[in-house]
C-alpha cells in the first residue's frame, strides 16, 4: 500500500474520437499493468456496444504502478469517465473521485463543445488540468495552434501543453511525468471516520453489485458492514480491491485509494453514483457533496412486438436495471400496442443503448415509442399533473396551462456555420442568448432551447448541416410554459396513441403534415388503401394515403426452386412478424420513431 | 397406392454465356466438359432407374395422351401425361447425338413413346449453332421431343441486349418459325415483363405483336432481380431503372386481358396455353366439372411436366445442381458440374442433399403450388396427394382467407380470386 502522497487520482477529458482510449492503453502498457501479450486493443471498453459506437458508457478504474524519475513508485489510479451529454452527471463524480486530470485534445480538430463542458466541470472540482494535444503524427495536425487555442480559450498556459501521438507513444513517458509530478496527491484523514465516493457500479452475478469507490477519509478493512448514506441502504463488503485491471482482492482501502467494494446487493439503485458509502460500525455523518439520485429526463414506450413477450421485457428491463441506476420504467398500456413499459431515459443515445441491449442481450423484438420529456401540466381545477406520454395529456378544455423543460445548450462551430445554426436553432424554438469567439475561427454558441426539440433529431440535423464540425452540451434549465398542443395520428380512421406528440402550436401544422408523409413511406402497402391523417383536438390537419397493393406474388415456381421460394414466403411472413398489427392494419417498428427522422429531407 | 413417378427433370448447366438476370445453375465457358458431362448424366439417369422399381409402364394406370384431354378436365395428378423436360442452362447448346444418348438412358425411366418431351430453346443459340437451325429442330422432332420452350424474353433489341441476351427480336421469330416448319406442334414463348427501360404501353405493343405469331403456350414472368446477378447490381447502383411494382401490376393486368382476348386460357400465374377445339361442356367421363368450373378447367396445351409441380407430384431430376421430389424426400445435386461428374463416376448417386419432408410440409407445398394453378386445389387432389381432407387440415385458415376476398371456396374444392392472383404471396405464406 502506498502512502497517500504517492497515490495519484486523474481522469481523462476527451471529446470522442480524440484518442482517449488509446492514450489509456497505452498509459497501461508503459506502467506494465498490462503486459503486451495480454494487452488487448482499447482495454477499458468492456461492452461491445461501447466499442461499436466509439464511446464509453461505463466509467471504469484501473490501478496502475509506476515509477518516476525521482526513482520512487507511484500508485496512479485512472478513472475513466463517459464523453457524452446524456452522461454529464456520471462525468461530474468520476471527476469528484480525482485531483487531477489529463485533457486531451485533437491536434487537428481543437476544442470541442464537450470537452469544454467538461474542463468546466474538473475546474469547479479544483482539478489540476495537464493539457495533451494528441494525434500530432497527423498529416491535418496543426499542434501549435491548438496549444494555443487551450491557452486562449482555457488560461491554461501554453507550456504546460504536452504534445503526444498516443498511437506512436510520442509523448506517454512526458505524460506519465506530469501526472506524479503536476497532480497533488490525496489528502484525506486516514483517523476520521471512513468516507468513499460511489463514482460507478456494476451488478456481477457472483458478487452482487460492485460500487467503484473513491475512499476519501478512513479505511475500509475487508468484510466491514458497509453503509450508504444517500440510499439508507446496508450491506456486507463481500470483497475489496483494485483493477489491475481485472479485479484484485486487498485486505482494506484506505484514504486516497481507488478501488470497488462488492457489496452483494442485487439492484444498483441502492448503491446509487454520487451517493457516499460508510462503514456501518463507525459511520460519517456527513455525506459527501454532490449527490443527486439518477433522474431520467427523456421518456418512451417501449413494447414488445409479440405481446406474449411481455413477461420476458419486463425481465430484462429488471437485469438491466441491476445495472443502470439511471433507467427506470413502469407499466402502460396502448390501445394500440397493449401492455408495455414507460421507461426514463438519461437522454437518446441512453436510449438508444437501452434498446439495442434489449435486443441484442435478450433477443427481444421491441417496439418504442416517440421519445417525450416530462411536461408539467396546470389544470382548470388546480391540480398540477405530470405527463410523460403524449396520450395521457388531459383534453384541452382542462388544461389551463402546460410547461415544458428547458435546456441551455452550448454549441462550438466554426463561425462559417454561425448562420446554418441559427436557422436550425430558431426553428427548433431556441432563443439566442450569447457568442463568444474562442479564436478568430471559432464561436461559442450558447441558446436556451425546449429540452423536447433537443431529444428528437437536433444533434443530427447539428452534425449534418455543419459537416460534423459543431460539437453541442446541454444542461437543464427549469420549465417555461409554452402554447403545446397533442397532435394525434389516425391510421385507417382509428387515433394511435402511441403515435400521439406533444408540439409547439405554431409548429403543429408543418409538422402534422411531414409526419403523415413520412408515415405513408414508412407503412408498407396493404391489401387495401390506408388513409393517414395527424389531427388537433379532432381536428384533420394533414392527410396522406398509402394506397392499396396491387401485386404481390411470385411469377416463376417450379419444381427446382420450390426450396427457396418456400424460403422466400417464410422471410416474408417473418417480416410481418417485426409488425405491429393496429386494427387491421401492419406497422413497422421504424413508423413509431418516425418523428425522430422529419426533417431529414430539409438537410 | 403411390402412382410410379413419371416425370424427369435433366438439367444442362451450360450456357454459351451467362444473362444478366439469371441465378441459375449454369455455366459459361465449359463447353470442354460437356462431353463427360452427358456420360455422368446418362450414368446417373440409369443409376436412377435401378433404384427405381421397375413396374411396366403400362400398367393400368390410365395414361392420357394430350391430344385426348378433353379441354376442360378437371386437373389431376392421375391423368398427366408422363414427362421430360430438358432445362437449362441452354440445352439447345446439345448435339442431337447427345440428347439422343441422354433420352436412351431416360426411357428406362419414362415411356418415350406417350410422354411429353420439352426442351428449352434459346434463339441466339439455336441460329448460332453449325448446323442450319431447321435441320437442328428437325432433329429434336425425329428425337420424339414434342415440345419446345423458346427464351425470347422481349421483342425490344435494346433491352434484349441490357439483358445479355444474344438474339435478337427478328431471330426470335425466325426460331420460331422454324420450329413450326420442322413440325412442332406445341412450341412455348418465354416473356419477361417488369424490364429494364419497359412501359406498358412498349410491354403491351409487344404482346400484340407476338400473339400474331401463334405460338401454343406462353409463360410471362414478372422479373425477378435476383441477388447476386449482374442486373441487380446495376439497378442497385442505379445505373439502370426498372418499372415500380404499380407498372409491373398493370403490364400483368395487360398480359391477362390481351392473352385472353386472343384465345388463350391462363391456367397457372404466369401460364397461359391456346386453346383449341372448343367442345361443349359435358359429362367427360371426368365427371367433376360443373358448369362454373369453365375458367378452373386445363387447357389441353398445358404443360405437363410442369402441372406435375403445381400438383405437388413426385418427379426425379437428373443433372448438376437439379432437384427432385419423391415424397417424403427431396434432394438437390451436386451443383458444380465437376463435383457431379466425379460423384457419378466414382458409381455414387451425385445427391449434394436430401432433405426430408414431413407430412405438414407435404400439405403446405400442395397448397402453396396447387393455388398457382387457375383450376385452384380440389378436395379430390388435395385427398390424392395428402391422404386427408383439405378441410380438416386447413379448414380454419380457408374460411379467414377467403373472407379477405383472396381466395373462393366450391363445392369441389378451393381457388385464388382475379384480386388473389395479383397478391399470391399473401395466402401462399400463410400455409408456410
Amino acid at each position: 500500500m502506498h502512502e497517500q502522497n504517492r497515490i495519484r487520482n486523474f481522469s481523462i477529458i476527451a471529446h470522442i474520437d480524440h484518442g482517449k482510449t488509446t492514450l489509456s492503453d497505452r498509459l497501461l502498457q508503459l506502467t506494465g499493468t498490462v503486459s503486451d501479450r495480454e494487452r488487448r486493443e482499447q482495454h477499458l471498453d468492456a461492452m461491445d456496444l461501447e466499442r461499436e459506437k466509439g464511446i464509453t458508457i461505463k466509467a471504469k478504474a484501473v490501478r496502475m504502478h509506476y515509477t518516476a524519475s525521482d526513482g520512487l513508485n507511484y500508485e496512479c489510479n485512472l478513472i475513466d469517465c463517459p464523453g457524452h451529454v446524456d452522461f454529464t452527471y456520471e462525468v461530474s463524480r468520476a471527476l469528484a473521485a480525482c485531483e487531477g486530470a489529463l485533457l486531451v485534445v485533437d491536434a487537428a480538430q481543437g476544442i470541442e463543445a464537450q470537452t469544454l463542458a467538461n474542463v468546466y466541470l474538473a475546474l469547479e472540482h479544483d482539478l489540476t488540468i495537464i493539457p495533451v494535444v494528441n494525434k500530432i503524427d497527423l498529416p491535418g495536425a496543426h499542434p501549435e495552434q491548438v496549444a494555443q487555442e487551450i491557452e486562449d480559450v482555457l488560461g491554461l498556459p501554453r507550456d504546460e501543453v504536452i504534445l503526444a501521438s498516443a498511437k506512436e507513444g510520442v509523448g506517454v513517458p512526458d505524460i506519465l511525468e506530469a501526472i506524479v509530478q503536476r497532480i497533488p496527491p490525496p489528502h484525506g484523514q486516514r483517523s476520521q471516520p471512513p468516507r468513499a465516493l460511489i463514482f460507478d457500479s456494476h451488478y456481477d452475478a457472483y458478487k452482487g453489485v460492485i460500487a467503484y469507490v473513491r475512499v476519501v477519509d478512513g479505511v475500509f478493512p475487508s468484510g466491514a458492514r458497509v453503509k450508504f448514506l444517500g440510499t439508507g441502504a446496508q450491506a456486507e463488503t463481500l470483497e475489496l480491491g483494485a483493477f489491475r485491471p481485472t479485479m484484485m482482492t486487498l485486505p482494506e482501502l484506505g484514504a486516497g485509494e481507488v478501488g470497488y467494494i462488492a457489496t452483494g446487493l442485487k439492484v444498483v439503485d441502492e448503491c446509487q453514483v454520487g451517493d457516499t458509502v460508510t462503514v456501518a460500525d463507525n459511520p460519517a455523518t456527513t455525506p459527501l457533496p454532490g449527490y443527486r439520485p439518477a433522474k431520467p429526463m427523456v421518456f418512451a414506450g417501449l413494447y414488445p412486438v409479440e405481446s406474449n413477450a411481455y413477461t420476458e421485457l419486463r425481465e430484462a428491463l429488471e437485469k438491466l436495471k441491476m445495472n443502470d441506476a439511471a433507467l427506470s420504467f413502469q407499466p402502460e398500456s396502448s390501445a394500440a400496442l397493449g401492455f408495455g413499459f414507460r421507461c426514463g431515459f438519461l437522454g437518446l443515445l441512453h436510449m438508444e443503448i437501452v434498446r439495442e441491449r434489449l435486443e441484442r442481450e435478450y433477443d427481444l423484438d421491441l417496439l418504442i415509442t416517440a421519445p417525450s420529456v416530462e411536461y408539467q401540466v396546470l389544470c382548470t381545477d388546480g391540480e398540477i399533473m405530470v405527463v410523460d406520454n403524449p396520450s395521457e395529456m388531459p383534453e384541452v378544455s382542462k388544461i389551463a396551462s402546460i410547461e415544458e423543460p428547458v435546456v441551455q445548450i452550448s454549441i462550438i462551430t466554426p463561425s462559417r456555420y454561425i448562420g446554418v445554426i441559427m436557422e436550425l436553432v430558431t426553428s427548433k424554438r431556441g432563443i439566442f442568448d450569447t457568442m463568444d469567439y474562442l479564436d478568430p475561427q471559432r464561436v461559442l454558441l450558447k441558446y436556451r432551447m425546449p429540452l423536447a426539440e433537443i431529444v428528437v433529431d437536433f444533434y443530427d440535423q447539428l452534425k449534418s448541416r455543419t459537416q460534423g464540425y459543431a460539437s453541442l452540451d446541454y444542461a437543464l434549465a427549469g420549465y417555461q410554459e409554452a402554447e403545446l398542443v397533442k397532435l394525434d395520428i389516425l391510421v385507417n380512421g382509428q387515433p394511435v396513441d402511441a403515435l400521439s406528440l406533444i408540439v409547439h402550436r405554431d409548429f403543429a401544422q408543418s409538422q402534422g403534415r411531414e409526419l403523415v408523409e413520412k408515415l405513408r413511406s414508412l407503412i408498407p402497402r396493404q391489401m387495401f388503401e390506408v388513409p393517414i391523417q395527424a389531427a388537433i383536438g379532432g381536428r384533420i390537419i394533414a392527410r396522406e394515403t398509402v394506397r392499396a397493393m396491387r401485386k404481390d406474388v411470385l411469377s416463376k415456381c417450379y419444381g427446382g426452386d420450390v426450396t427457396r421460394k418456400r424460403k422466400l414466403l417464410e422471410k416474408q411472413r417473418e417480416g410481418k412478424k417485426r409488425m405491429k398489427m393496429v386494427g387491421n392494419v401492419e406497422i413497422p417498428q421504424e413508423a413509431f420513431m418516425a418523428i425522430l427522422s422529419l426533417g431529414e429531407k430539409k438537410t | 397406392m403411390q402412382p410410379v413417378v413419371k416425370h424427369l427433370y435433366v438439367h444442362i448447366p451450360f450456357c454459351a454465356r451467362r444473362c444478366a438476370y439469371c441465378d441459375f445453375n449454369t455455366y459459361a465457358n465449359l463447353e470442354d466438359r460437356i462431353e463427360p458431362y452427358i456420360a455422368a448424366l446418362c450414368a446417373e439417369l440409369t443409376l436412377l432407374a435401378q433404384e427405381q422399381s421397375q413396374p411396366s409402364h403400362d400398367s393400368p394406370l390410365a395414361i392420357v395422351r394430350n391430344d385426348y384431354l378433353p379441354p376442360t378436365a378437371r386437373v389431376s395428378r392421375a391423368t398427366l401425361q408422363p414427362s421430360i423436360f430438358f432445362g437449362g442452362g441452354t440445352p439447345s447448346m446439345l448435339t442431337l447425338g447427345q440428347l439422343e444418348r441422354i433420352l436412351h438412358a431416360a426411357s428406362a425411366l419414362v415411356p418415350l413413346d406417350t410422354a411429353e418431351i420439352t426442351l428449352e430453346a434459346n434463339p441466339g443459340v439455336l441460329l448460332g449453332a453449325d448446323m442450319a437451325a431447321l435441320d437442328y429442330l428437325r432433329g429434336l422432332r425425329e428425337l420424339g421431343i414434342n415440345r419446345l420452350s423458346l427464351g425470347v424474353q422481349s421483342l425490344h433489341d435494346p433491352t434484349l441486349r441490357v439483358l445479355g441476351r444474344t438474339h435478337t427480336a427478328a431471330e426470335a421469330y425466325r426460331c420460331f418459325a422454324a420450329a413450326r416448319r420442322a413440325g412442332f406442334t406445341s412450341i412455348n414463348l418465354d416473356f419477361m415483363f417488369g424490364l429494364p427501360g419497359q412501359t406498358v404501353v412498349q410491354w403491351e405493343a409487344a404482346l400484340a405483336e407476338v400473339l400474331t405469331w401463334g405460338a401454343d403456350h406462353f409463360a410471362l414472368y414478372a422479373l425477378i432481380l435476383e441477388e447476386r446477378t449482374p442486373l441487380a447490381a446495376q439497378v442497385m447502383r442505379g445505373q439502370v431503372s426498372v418499372p415500380d411494382d404499380d407498372a409491373t401490376a398493370a403490364m400483368y393486368e395487360a398480359a391477362m386481358y390481351y392473352l385472353a382476348a386472343a384465345g388463350y386460357a391462363q391456367y397457372e400465374i404466369s401460364n397461359w396455353a391456346r386453346i383449341v377445339e372448343q367442345q361443349p361442356i359435358s359429362a367427360n367421363g371426368h365427371g367433376l366439372c360443373q358448369p362454373d368450373d369453365l375458367d378452373s378447367s386445363l387447357p389441353a396445351l398445358a404443360c405437363q411436366h410442369n402441372l406435375a409441380y403445381w400438383l405437388n407430384s413426385d418427379y426425379l431430376a437428373a443433372g448438376a445442381g437439379a432437384h427432385g421430389h419423391v415424397y417424403p424426400q427431396r434432394y438437390a445435386n451436386l451443383a458444380a458440374v465437376d463435383a457431379y461428374i466425379a460423384a457419378v463416376q466414382a458409381g455414387r448417386r451425385p445427391v449434394a442433399e436430401w432433405v426430408p419432408l414431413t407430412e405438414n410440409d407435404l400439405y403446405a407445398e400442395t397448397m402453396f403450388m396447387g393455388l398457382r394453378l387457375n383450376a385452384g386445389v380440389s378436395l379430390a387432389h388435395f385427398r390424392d396427394r395428402c391422404g386427408v381432407d383439405l378441410d380438416v387440415i386447413y379448414g380454419d385458415l380457408l374460411c379467414e382467407l377467403a373472407q379477405t376476398g383472396l381466395i373462393e371456396r366450391r363445392a369441389w374444392g378451393v381457388r385464388l380470386t382475379e384480386r388473389g392472383r395479383m397478391l399470391g404471396n399473401q395466402v401462399f405464406a400463410r400455409f408456410v
